[in-house]
């Protein structure tokens, strides 16, 4: 496995995608804290983008990376080496080229203008959506046939995480705002993992009070040591659920 | 009779209601070479893909050298690959995926067999990103891969579409070394010249079915015909099978 993560890793090194996001991460980043006087006005913005492009970049890179790899993955698959090394490999690589053009295009600028809790919590959250995400993208490459099929699932996935998934449930938060719904609330968000890793973020930034009574369980919850411990544990999920459902796939599948 | 190296046991492949290839049974031999033939989508890359591990039979099942394949990779030391179309990490130079591969088989430089990276002309482009090669070039680095680790099984897929008369004959010439060394090759092919050049025996898959397995010779015998590209329609219209020709 470490022989295809090596050498995986050498070719994301010089791939412009990846460059071009940790480029593109570090001008929005440092354009954020150039026009904000205030670091945590520029966090807060930074937290928005981060939550959407992050998701969006780590899917939709590694589902193009995994059909633009197809043809030498079928080749690692005839050499006398397990496929669970070559995924493991793959999969090791790709997370690792999407952290590291993070750690300079957000966590450099984070670290230089806003050295704080919360920055690192942007930034570790932002690690854990690019895991989560670039896990699922591998999951939607290895079970649909077609490039474009796959690129369409992606971005219906980043579009039913961003958009529809909060649109719902704000509907159903006003719809049954006449019943105690709220304790429902938190398992809901743990459910999405964009909404998890901004509720953590927020919590930092004590805004938590702006979110209402919602706000208020988010704090009581995710607040505590515990639930800190109980936020990280379901983004592990997130990340392992994938996983292993796309070591299953790649097991079974004709390449 | 040489021994057999691979045996297909009513090997079959469906892809959803679709029999790619249907109970195929068939040994290929230590020393030979089987150059496999047939229309598109006759099912020959999928008995490849069979033998090699990318696509699991639906029934039936492969030994190579008396043992099941199965999910255990190790058999696969002993086989060279060629694919159709050769795609490789765009980042990485020639001589880092030589490197690559030979990491991955923990072979050393002692172990392998790299004079045709010079006679292919490759030398001096060992420095060169895989991105900036053309499909002839890659096709070479293709061959290279496949035969540099000495195979005992060497399979490879129209290994000479893309490359040029002299690289081509250079890279059928290794296989037919593989053959005299005692390996056995299988090679699909579309050029009769190619098949009647190199081939000891011929496949024929048609809908998904093997045909026929037969030697050049008796292929030729039995049609009366003096070319394989003569012989080969005269076959297929009267639809003789390896039994009705034996």
């Amino acid at each position: 496995m470490l022989k295809v993560f090596k050498y995986t890793l050498i070719d994301l090194a010089r791939n412009r995608f990846v460059l071009g996001y940790a480029l593109l991460l570090l001008l929005v980043a440092q354009g954020l804290f150039a026009l904000e006087d205030d670091p945590t006005k520029a966090l807060l913005s930074l937290v928005q983008v981060v939550m959407a492009l992050v998701p969006l970049i780590a899917l939709v890179f590694t589902v193009v990376y995994m059909y633009d790899t197809l043809e030498f993955t079928q080749l690692l698959a005839v050499q006398p080496i397990r496929r669970s090394s070559i995924l493991g490999g793959q999969l090791l690589a790709l997370a690792l080229a999407l952290l590291l053009a993070q750690l300079i295009g957000l966590g450099l600028p984070l670290a230089l203008h806003s050295p704080s809790l919360a920055a690192a919590v942007l930034s570790l959250s932002g690690s854990a959506l690019v895991l989560v995400f670039a896990v699922l993208g591998a999951l939607i490459a290895l079970k649909q046939r077609e490039k474009a099929r796959g690129v369409g699932v992606a971005l219906a996935v980043w579009f039913l995480f961003v958009l529809v998934y909060d649109a719902v449930l704000m509907w159903g938060m006003f719809t049954l705002s006449d019943y105690p719904i709220e304790p429902f609330v938190v398992p809901l968000a743990g459910l999405n993992p964009i909404d998890l890793a901004r509720i953590m973020v927020m919590l930092q930034v004590d805004l938590s009070a702006m979110m209402g009574y919602s706000g208020a369980i988010y704090k009581n919850f995710f607040g505590s040591a515990a639930g800190t411990g109980v936020a990280a544990l379901i983004l592990l999920l997130w990340v392992t659920i994938p996983v292993l459902f796309a070591f299953r796939v790649f097991q079974r599948k004709d390449l | 009779m040489a021994e057999a190296s691979i045996a297909y046991h009513g090997v079959g492949k469906r892809y959803g209601k679709l029999w790619a290839m249907r109970s195929v049974a068939c040994e290929f031999r230590k020393g030979e070479v089987v150059m496999l033939i047939g229309p598109n989508a006759s099912g020959k890359t999928t008995l490849i893909k069979c033998l090699l591990g990318l696509v699991r039979p639906t029934e039936g099942h492969i030994t190579v050298n008396g043992k099941a394949i199965g999910p255990d990779p190790h058999y696969r030391r002993d086989i060279g690959y060629m694919p159709q179309i050769s795609q490789f990490p765009a980042a990485l130079t020639i001589g880092q995926l030589l490197e690559m591969m030979a990491d991955i088989r923990m072979l050393g430089k002692d172990e392998l067999e790299d004079s045709l990276v010079e006679e292919l002309g490759l030398r001096a482009q060992l420095d060169q990103r895989l991105s900036t090669l053309s499909g002839g070039t890659k096709q070479k680095v293709s061959a290279v891969l496949a035969l540099r680790t000495r195979p005992s099984i060497l399979v490879m897929d129209e290994p000479t579409a893309g490359l040029d008369p002299l690289s081509a004959k250079r890279v059928m010439q290794r296989a037919s070394g593989v053959r005299d060394a005692g390996g056995t090759v299988l090679i699909t092919s579309h050029l009769m010249e190619e098949v009647e050049a190199f081939a000891d025996r011929v496949a024929y898959l048609e809908d998904g079915s093997l045909k026929f397995l037969l030697p050049v010779q008796e292929i030729l015998a039995s049609t009366g015909a003096k070319r394989l590209s003569e012989a080969l329609p005269i076959m297929l219209e009267a639809r003789l099978t390896n039994d009705a020709v034996q």
